[in-house]
């Protein structure tokens, strides 16, 4: 994607540069666009989170005092520690769940292709309306679970959303399993190894297990490791699903960097808010720098 | 026995384990959306009382009260509107640049598509504060063009790189063509290389559309009349005004969920192609 092509280097011909005007005029909306609403906010967000402002009055210099009052907040610590937990829990057992779905899917068991449409169905409904779904199903009186639940323990009784520390792991319910874009993208990796490598891993003495082991999990280590990437970035930015639900309580259970935001947004706190942004924003580089590491995602596959 | 019948007996476990996983996923896939849909034709009593019964009656008053009494209709011409004017915008402007991007070599082009692309990187949330004050600056806010804007805005970088793999896969002997027969910049655009990109231009407008049609913080964020209120916003005034009349709550989210479903059931294997591809969430 960011690669250099040699040929850029040969001077424009003339009739390259006749278009140039042409050129720039069908590049000029989304460059606006760009400046306007990434550039120029990248900007903001990173100059005023080291200014107290209210947005009304001109910004006042204050070093990095906005960061030292939020990690003095009780809120913003439980927030990095639920992120932490949540990451750990998108990067085994979201991540996981989808690959294992994925290798299921490879494997193609017949009705397969009807799963995978089924799984895909929570993927393109509103994540506002799955949270409000959410708060009926995680019911204590007449909701889904609990009332599976009592089949089998007619004495359970817990109200998910509002009692600690049941609210961090109805929160996690809310998308642990939701894991469609892993297994999508894996999928599409699966498909992609030659035949040939894992005929030879056979004829080598290998089990489906050795093949499954050292070949296919290690050829799509590029996806796997972008769907860690995906799934942990969408940790960071999880907004809704805690805002319609619990408001990240009960206390401070289930807070998380885009409500402390909104508040700090909503009580023109444009100093402190763009600080969490910038937090998130730092998070979300070291995520992928990480992982791309882990995964050794900057050398080849084949 | 014979060692093909063995190998069947010795996979039981196995499909066992598949078939286990898959009817999990169904479950939780659409288990509670069933669930729903079912509950909308129940009375309250029936849904307090008896979770997993079946509807006794199919009767659509709660549905009617909804449309009726919350202003239902409104709110999904609001998101129907914001969602097809930012798709087609979109389309529009990405496409335009992603095909020079593609087909032509220009100064700083590595440079600008690298940055846009990036864009990718940035979490969405964290550049709400600028984006809010751009929009009051402009005096958009709780406006049409205000949301609109912002939507478009959303889909720089997954549009143009999906457009511009759409464009470069079209062979340089079309642009070719084109100049021979004299057509201009213009015309080798619109009439040679769009339709030529159909598909490109399919997957990327899907994908934001469902975004848009599905998007809850920039609606809340940058609305507050009930003349601008996008229907997954409306959700959460829905769960105010039914409060104790589930029925009703049921029906309201039965009708925001239908709709995408619906989109989804004709593009299936378009949305599911353009999801592996792109990684990106509908």
């Amino acid at each position: 994607m960011f690669k250099r092509e040699k040929r850029y280097k040969e001077p424009l011909g003339k009739l390259e540069i006749r278009q140039l005007p042409w050129i720039y005029f069908f590049l000029l909306p989304s460059v606006i666009i760009f400046l306007m609403f990434y550039l120029w906010p990248i900007v903001t967000v990173g100059y005023t989170s080291l200014t107290r402002w209210n947005g009304f009055t001109a910004p006042e210099w204050i070093g990095i005092e906005n960061f030292t009052r939020l990690f003095g907040q009780t809120a913003f610590r439980i927030a990095l520690r639920n992120l932490g937990w949540w990451s750990l829990i998108a990067a085994t057992m979201h991540v996981g769940f989808g690959v294992l779905v994925a290798l299921i899917f490879y494997k193609g068991p017949p009705g397969w292709k009807v799963a995978r449409t089924f799984f895909m169905v929570p993927n393109v409904t509103s994540v506002a309306a799955w949270a409000m779904i959410y708060r009926f199903v995680f019911r204590d009186d007449f909701g889904l679970l609990n009332n599976f639940i009592r089949f089998f323990n007619p004495d359970f009784s817990v109200n998910w959303f509002f009692v600690s520390p049941y609210a961090f792991w109805a929160i996690t319910f809310t998308w642990v399993f939701y894991a469609v874009v892993v297994t999508l993208v894996v999928l599409s990796d699966l498909m992609a190894i030659p035949q040939e490598l894992q005929e030879a891993a056979r004829i080598d003495g290998a089990g489906g297990f050795g093949v499954l082991w050292r070949i296919n999990l290690p050829l799509c280590r590029f996806s796997i490791g972008t769907a860690v990437i995906m799934s942990v970035t969408a940790r960071i930015t999880m907004f809704e699903a805690i805002d319609l639900t619990t408001r990240g309580g009960p206390g401070s259970d289930t807070m998380a960097l885009p409500l402390i935001l909104v508040r700090n947004l909503s009580n023109f706190n444009y100093g402190m808010a763009n600080a969490t942004a910038v937090v998130m924003f730092v998070l979300g580089i070291i995520v992928m720098l990480a992982v791309r590491k882990i995964f050794r995602m900057d050398e080849p596959v084949y | 026995m014979s060692q093909k019948s063995k190998n069947f007996f010795n996979q039981i476990p196995t499909y066992a384990g598949m078939y286990a996983v898959l009817i999990f996923v169904t479950l939780v896939s659409i288990g509670p959306l069933v669930w729903v849909v079912m509950s909308s034709f129940k009375t309250n009593a029936q849904i307090v009382g008896s979770p997993f019964s079946l509807p006794t009656a199919i009767t659509f008053d709660a549905y009617r009260e909804v449309i009726e009494r919350g202003n239902f209709f409104t709110y999904a011409f609001n998101s129907f509107t914001y969602s097809t004017t930012a798709t087609i915008a979109s389309l529009i402007i990405y496409a335009m640049a992603a095909f020079v991007f593609a087909k032509y070599r220009f100064p700083l082009k590595t440079l600008l598509f690298s940055v846009m692309v990036a864009t990718l990187l940035v979490p969405g949330h964290s550049r709400t504060q600028p984006i809010f004050s751009l929009i009051m600056d402009l005096g958009l806010f709780d406006t049409r063009r205000g949301i609109i804007l912002v939507y478009i805005s959303g889909g720089l970088a997954m549009s143009l790189f999906v457009l511009r793999s759409a464009f470069m896969s079209i062979p340089k002997e079309v642009s070719e063509a084109a100049l021979i027969e004299g057509a201009g910049f213009v015309r080798n655009f619109f009439q040679m290389h769009v339709p030529l990109a159909k598909g490109g231009l399919a997957t990327a407008g899907i994908l934001m559309w469902l975004g848009h049609w599905n998007e809850y913080f920039f609606a809340a964020l940058l609305t507050t009349s009930a003349r601008t209120r996008t229907l997954p916003f409306a959700l959460a005034f829905f769960s105010e005004m039914f409060s104790f009349n589930y029925t009703r709550m049921f029906a309201a989210l039965t009708m925001v969920i239908i709709p995408g479903i619906l989109v989804y059931a004709l593009t299936q294997e378009q949305v599911q192609m353009s999801v592996a591809t792109t990684g990106v969430k509908g």
